[in-house]
């Protein structure tokens, strides 16, 4: 059972209320969200229960509403019940069920309370069926019915209203900013090392989670002083623009998504920029580079990659030298999934890790056969699954102590969340940082200023 | 026996028709148009969830299932049999000599990883939770179509029986869970597509390597 939260009771309350006119509108939005990919999907599962044991949710816990089959049928009984002929004909025997009270809440359950959309599941199925595409139609209905857990809707209303998830004023932003410059140029000894704020036509506009200026100012530095140590022409925007992170991603309403995403495609246009660089940040580059363009129906007129890409390449093109004898503690690598399994940046990061330090140990499994470490799909913003969120991560930490590591790499800031509290659950004893952080401490100065070309910073 | 094979064939027929029929009804949910560049080839997607991806060592829920994996395996390669009998069969034609014992075997082991399927399905509290009528009933008339099949390849008293279930069958194949025999193919090659179209798959083949 959920834990009691002060939004349980409000979205227990939405449910009771629901309505005739709630469910068809449910069901019109679950609708449109099928393409014929989809259809097909909904026509494809043969309930074997392979893929059972492929869920984290299921191996920490393996209870039927946990495997995603079962989830799944739940969304393609209502599928047939009201779009094939068989279901109505037969409801019985097909397993056809209509969309009311009780299934909304199976709904509720089963595609926020149990699943990260990781799509784990989708590479072990036997048939080969997307999982998560069809999750996300689901979690899409269920917003129309107003059943978006409020705190996961209430991150997106945030970035709707102040232009990022965590209400950092432009002030707050700015000052930060600044900051971190001072203390770059403190640690690099170059006066000239910046953090440029909208440095009309440079070459990369980079965008930070709202969690590095908030909590973790240090990555900020470490990004920072990867770019400076590459000589690379880039900016940061100072208004809207700045906050990579979308959770429109996560409670599926694409109007909403589409507008969080225009804030980059607006400051990529105002600031003359050609890569769009995103940051440690596994959603908000699958927002940005995969589900953005499908969200505003246009082709980007620019380049979309994740920094781990653009560190590979300063590596290949030796635009930075690293010395991994500066990182000697063993560090191992987690793969967030959307970053790896549904963004396809895999070897990147592990090129660029192996660079930079001395030591460096795969889990098992990894690449796009990763576990998730529980907190994807917006479950970091879902108080109400606290509990279950840490316990299906015991999958995640048993991997990492495995590993034998003393350092565990996460590119992305939700999962260095997840993994610091699941640090403290099971008692790991492991430092979490981001790649650039490990870049930057293995940097390797240039012997003279000018070795690096700073006349862009 | 005409009137068993003539109904064999109006179930054929009604099968692909009524196939065809779900497959216009898909293809009305119409295709997306894809705005964000691919970072691989689709095609090799498509080619790899075909091929490598199919593999036992390619999928850890087919490695930690073994067992089950090879009565799939087997219960498919029996029902191909079995309908490649029926298709002599409707000919008037019986296999002979070593054809027939291939044929045998085949559709023996297919039953016999059908039948171990139902048990899986009946003996696991998980799987009875996943399952409906109509898991029952599908495995029910694939296996009993497949052991028939195998019973005929050594005597043709039995050939009534096969034909009725057979029709039975084909009858119901657009109506359950066995129109996966045409949306599987569908599936994986979305499958493969969205996987390689993203550079996931191949695996190691990423394009932002």
């Amino acid at each position: 059972m959920p834990e009691t939260m002060p939004e349980t009771g409000e979205l227990q309350a939405r449910l009771d209320r629901l309505t005739e006119a709630d469910f068809q509108r449910g069901l019109e939005v679950f609708r449109g969200k099928l393409g014929q990919a989809e259809a097909s999907f909904l026509n494809s599962c043969v309930h074997c229960g392979l893929c059972a044991q492929s869920c984290h949710y299921h191996r920490a816990d393996p209870a039927l509403e946990n495997i995603p089959a079962h989830r799944l049928e739940l969304i393609a009984s209502v599928f047939r019940r009201n779009f094939t002929l068989m279901g109505r004909l037969a409801p019985g025997l097909t397993g056809a069920r209509p969309l009311d009270r009780k299934m909304a809440e199976a709904w509720l359950e089963a595609v926020f309370g149990r699943c990260s959309l990781c799509g784990r599941c989708s590479i072990n199925c036997t048939v080969g069926i997307p999982l998560p595409r069809i999750f996300r139609a689901a979690r899409a209905a269920l917003g129309a019915m107003g059943l978006v857990p409020p705190d996961l809707q209430a991150t997106v209303d945030t970035a709707l209203k102040h232009g990022n998830n965590m209400a950092v004023t432009r002030e707050d932003w700015v000052e930060t900013v600044q900051w971190i410059e001072e203390e770059l140029q403190l640690e690099t000894g170059d006066p000239a090392a910046r953090l440029p704020l909208d440095r009309q036509g440079a070459n990369v506009l980079f965008t930070v989670n709202p969690r590095e200026p908030k909590f973790f100012p240090l990555s900020l530095q470490a990004s920072a002083k990867v770019f400076w140590a590459a000589g690379e022409d880039w900016t940061l925007a100072s208004d809207g623009g700045w906050d990579l992170t979308n959770y429109g991603l996560f409670n599926c309403n694409d109007q909403e998504a589409g507008r969080i995403t225009r804030n980059l495609v607006d400051a990529m246009a105002r600031l003359g920029c050609r890569t769009l660089v995103i940051g440690e940040c596994g959603h908000g580059y699958g927002a940005a580079r995969w589900e953005g363009p499908e969200w505003l129906r246009q082709s980007f007129p620019f380049e979309v990659k994740s920094i781990l890409e653009l560190m590979d390449e300063y590596v290949r093109d030796g635009r930075i030298r690293l010395d991994p004898a500066r990182n000697p503690l063993p560090v191992t690598l987690h793969d967030p999934c959307n970053l790896v399994r549904h963004g396809g940046v895999c070897e990147a990061q592990r090129r660029v890790l192996r660079g930079a330090v001395a030591s460096f140990t795969e889990m098992t499994p990894n690449r796009e056969q990763n576990f998730c470490c529980g907190g994807g799909g917006g479950q970091l913003a879902m108080a109400r699954y606290k509990r279950r969120r840490l316990q299906a991560g015991g999958v995640k930490a048993e991997q990492i102590r495995q590993s034998g590591a003393r350092i565990v790499v996460a590119p992305c800031h939700n999962c260095i969340d997840q993994l610091m509290e699941l640090n403290r659950e099971y008692q790991l004893n492991v430092q979490i940082k981001t790649v650039a952080e490990m870049v930057a401490d293995a940097i390797v100065p240039a012997a003279s200023p000018s070795e690096v070309s700073h006349d862009h910073r | 026996m005409g009137g068993l094979r003539l109904a064999v064939l109006l179930a054929a027929v009604w099968a692909v028709a009524a196939l065809g029929c779900l497959y216009r009804n898909v293809q009305g949910y119409g295709r997306r148009t894809l705005y964000a560049r691919p970072a691989g080839d689709p095609g090799r997607g498509v080619r790899y969830a075909f091929l490598q991806g199919m593999a036992p060592w390619a999928k850890e829920s087919v490695r930690l299932n073994l067992p089950s994996y090879a009565a799939g395996l087997a219960f498919h390669a029996g029902l191909f049999a079995g309908f490649a009998l029926l298709l002599a069969a409707l000919c008037g034609l019986r296999p002979q000599g070593a054809a027939r014992a291939a044929a045998g075997i085949l559709t023996l082991a297919g039953g016999a990883g059908g039948l171990a399927l139902l048990a899986r399905r009946l003996r696991l509290a998980s799987m009875r939770g996943l399952s409906s009528p109509d898991d029952y009933l599908s495995s029910l008339l694939c296996c009993g179509f497949v052991l028939l099949a195998c019973g005929w390849t050594r005597t043709a008293a039995l050939e009534p029986a096969w034909l009725a279930v057979a029709a039975l069958l084909l009858a119901y194949v657009p109506l359950g869970k066995i129109r996966h025999c045409l949306f599987f193919f569908i599936t994986r090659y979305q499958f493969g597509a969205f996987f390689g179209r993203r550079g996931t798959f191949p695996p190691g083949g990423s394009a932002h390597a």
